[in-house]
């Protein structure tokens, strides 16, 4: 990997940011994301983790410091520009919408003006939604609805996806298949991505790890070495240890 | 199917009319007319087809934009208190007997009045940073009932000739529709369709929430200021047409996202037709059913409205939609 040569997508530069007045809830971030990097952000609820996401969207605006996508401040960017170049998806999503599977997935070439290179039938047979896109998405299954939802990002075709914890009330099935599909699309397609979650023993997962507490970095790098207990019981409040994600899934399945 | 759902509108909206112009409440054969026939049909009946019709298509039109960005399937320019504002600003204009702009000093005044209603939802609806569709929904019922008393609190101290009969601010009336107001309110309404549909997309995309409406490239802030302003249009010129006309924004978006889906590209075009096409008909049952006597097309509508309305309410989940 070291040997091919790697660009910088996002980068964060001494990012603070506060909610309220001289209540500052981000602290001094600094960090990069290159292309093909897949990150997962770990912390405690509440540690910053969607705010950092927010900021890397540009929902929201940097109270100091800049955020610079593809080496141009984020906010210069047009927004049907930026559109193309990252997506962001959020950790509620409204599971009612009145729209059909297709309907909603097809929303993903918004941005462009031409059809974009991945078809909406790729995109729903990527999330295994290819029998079910005349459904509404109401009358699908939890799990089902938020892959239709990532369905549409993946057919907004940005190289930089930002996943607010994507995993959120799926099975455990369809956390490892998303999990698969987003390490498939990396490679296939030259995508980067950061996505929030909680679950440490899904974090090994990743070959980065960024670990959070109260709008700081604790950690980055491998996640072996980030998420030490040291750091973990710093970061979560609590002695815990990450286990390896067989040991975790078999934990889980027989239901000790 | 959603072609051949249209097409039978479409023809519903034709055998409407026809009745309308040619044989309620008393038949007028068009081929055969004296004098006093022709002058009913081209300056009675056929204007207010026309009005009946551009009402409607700006009042389901506005309904459907309007349950779009609030997200709620309960909103509507007549539950927002938008028409109202509209209306007590045209009142207000009217009694205040400043006629700068000539003909256009009505619309343009229940324009101001449903753009400060708009504006004004809107503060009341916004909280930490951004709008809640419930606070949006509690303070447009708050307004409506404000304005509404005030109203009639000016039509019982005035006596104001000009302001013609109560009925028509307070629930809506075709009857002394004629010709003077179609070509401004017409203009109205064509600009906010239009902005409407040119921005059926994004519409679509703040339906799924302000974010995700941001992460697909667009700009949340100016597009709800451009579909409100359009909305603005709309229930300005309908209201300057008619009068508060309820429940054809509320009824008719619902009836065709049921026909032909949630699209807005689609649901924008197929709420204007539908609700021209339910004026009229409420505008042909009111003249006709009890003739001579009149019943106001907003009393019909609303009689269609209300258990529709009351039918929503026990679907939960279209409430959560």
């Amino acid at each position: 990997m070291s040997s091919v040569h790697k660009y910088t997508i996002l980068q964060f530069d001494d990012v603070g940011f506060f909610y309220e007045k001289n209540k500052e809830f981000i602290h001094e971030l600094s960090f990069t994301v290159s292309d093909r990097e897949f990150i997962g952000l770990l912390g405690a609820n509440g540690s910053g983790k969607s705010t950092i996401l927010k900021l890397a969207s540009g929902i929201l605006n940097p109270s100091e410091g800049s955020i610079r996508l593809w080496g141009k401040p984020l906010q210069s960017f047009r927004y049907k520009d930026r559109a193309k170049l990252l997506s962001y998806l959020p950790q509620l999503l409204d599971m009612n919408v009145p729209f059909r599977v297709r309907e909603l997935v097809a929303m993903g070439i918004y941005p462009y003006d031409i059809i974009p290179e991945m078809t909406l039938s790729e995109a729903l047979n990527m999330v295994g939604l290819d029998g079910k896109s005349d459904l509404y998405i109401k009358n699908l299954s939890g799990g089902e609805r938020r892959r239709a939802f990532i369905a549409m990002t993946l057919l907004q075709g940005a190289g930089l996806l930002l996943l607010d914890e994507p995993l959120a009330n799926l099975d455990i099935k369809y956390q490892i298949e998303v999990i698969k599909l987003l390490k498939e699309l990396k490679e296939k397609k030259n995508i980067s991505i950061i996505m929030a979650l909680h679950d440490i023993n899904m974090a090994l997962q990743f070959e980065k790890v960024m670990l959070i507490k109260d709008g700081k970095v604790l950690g980055m790098g491998n996640p072996e070495i980030v998420l030490s207990r040291d750091l973990l019981k710093e970061a979560f409040d609590v002695a815990i240890e990450a286990r390896s994600f067989q040991t975790a899934y078999e934990i889980r399945n027989t239901g000790s | 199917m959603s072609k051949i759902k249209i097409s039978m509108l479409i023809l519903v909206l034709v055998l409407i009319v026809s009745a309308s112009l040619f044989v309620l409440p008393k038949v007028i054969n068009p081929f055969q007319m004296d004098t006093v026939e022709r002058n009913i049909l081209f300056s009675i009946r056929f204007p207010r087809v026309i009005v009946a019709f551009f009402m409607g298509m700006a009042l389901g039109v506005s309904g459907a934009v309007l349950q779009g960005i609030l997200r709620n399937p309960l909103a509507d320019p007549y539950i927002l208190g938008i028409s109202s504002g509209a209306s007590l600003s045209a009142v207000a204009g009217i009694l205040s007997g400043i006629y700068f702009f000539g003909k256009f000093t009505i619309p343009l005044a229940a324009f101001i009045g449903a753009s400060l209603v708009s504006v004004l939802v809107g503060f009341f609806g916004w909280k930490k940073g951004r709008l809640w569709p419930e606070r949006l929904l509690l303070a447009g019922v708050g307004l409506s009932f404000l304005f509404h008393a005030i109203l009639m609190l000016l039509m019982s101290v005035s006596a104001d000739e000009r302001l013609g009969r109560i009925m028509f601010w307070i629930y809506g009336d075709l009857s002394t529709a004629d010709w003077s107001l179609i070509p401004i309110a017409s203009v109205f309404i064509i600009s906010g369709i239009s902005i409407s549909l040119s921005r059926a997309k994004a519409l679509n995309a703040l339906i799924l929430g302000d974010e995700l409406a941001h992460s697909l490239g667009f700009s949340v802030r100016k597009e709800r200021l451009l579909l409100f302003v359009s909305i603005s249009l709309m229930t300005a010129a309908s209201v300057s047409l008619g009068g508060i006309i309820g429940f054809i924004g509320l009824l008719v978006p619902h009836v065709m996202r049921f026909l032909i889906g949630a699209d807005n590209r689609f649901l924008v075009p197929a709420s204007a037709l539908g609700g021209g096409t339910l004026l009229c008909m409420a505008d042909l049952i009111g003249k006709s059913i009890l003739s001579p006597m009149e019943i106001p097309a907003g009393i019909v509508t609303a009689i269609i409205g209300s258990p529709y309305f009351l039918y929503l309410l026990g679907r939960r989940d279209v409430l959560s939609a």
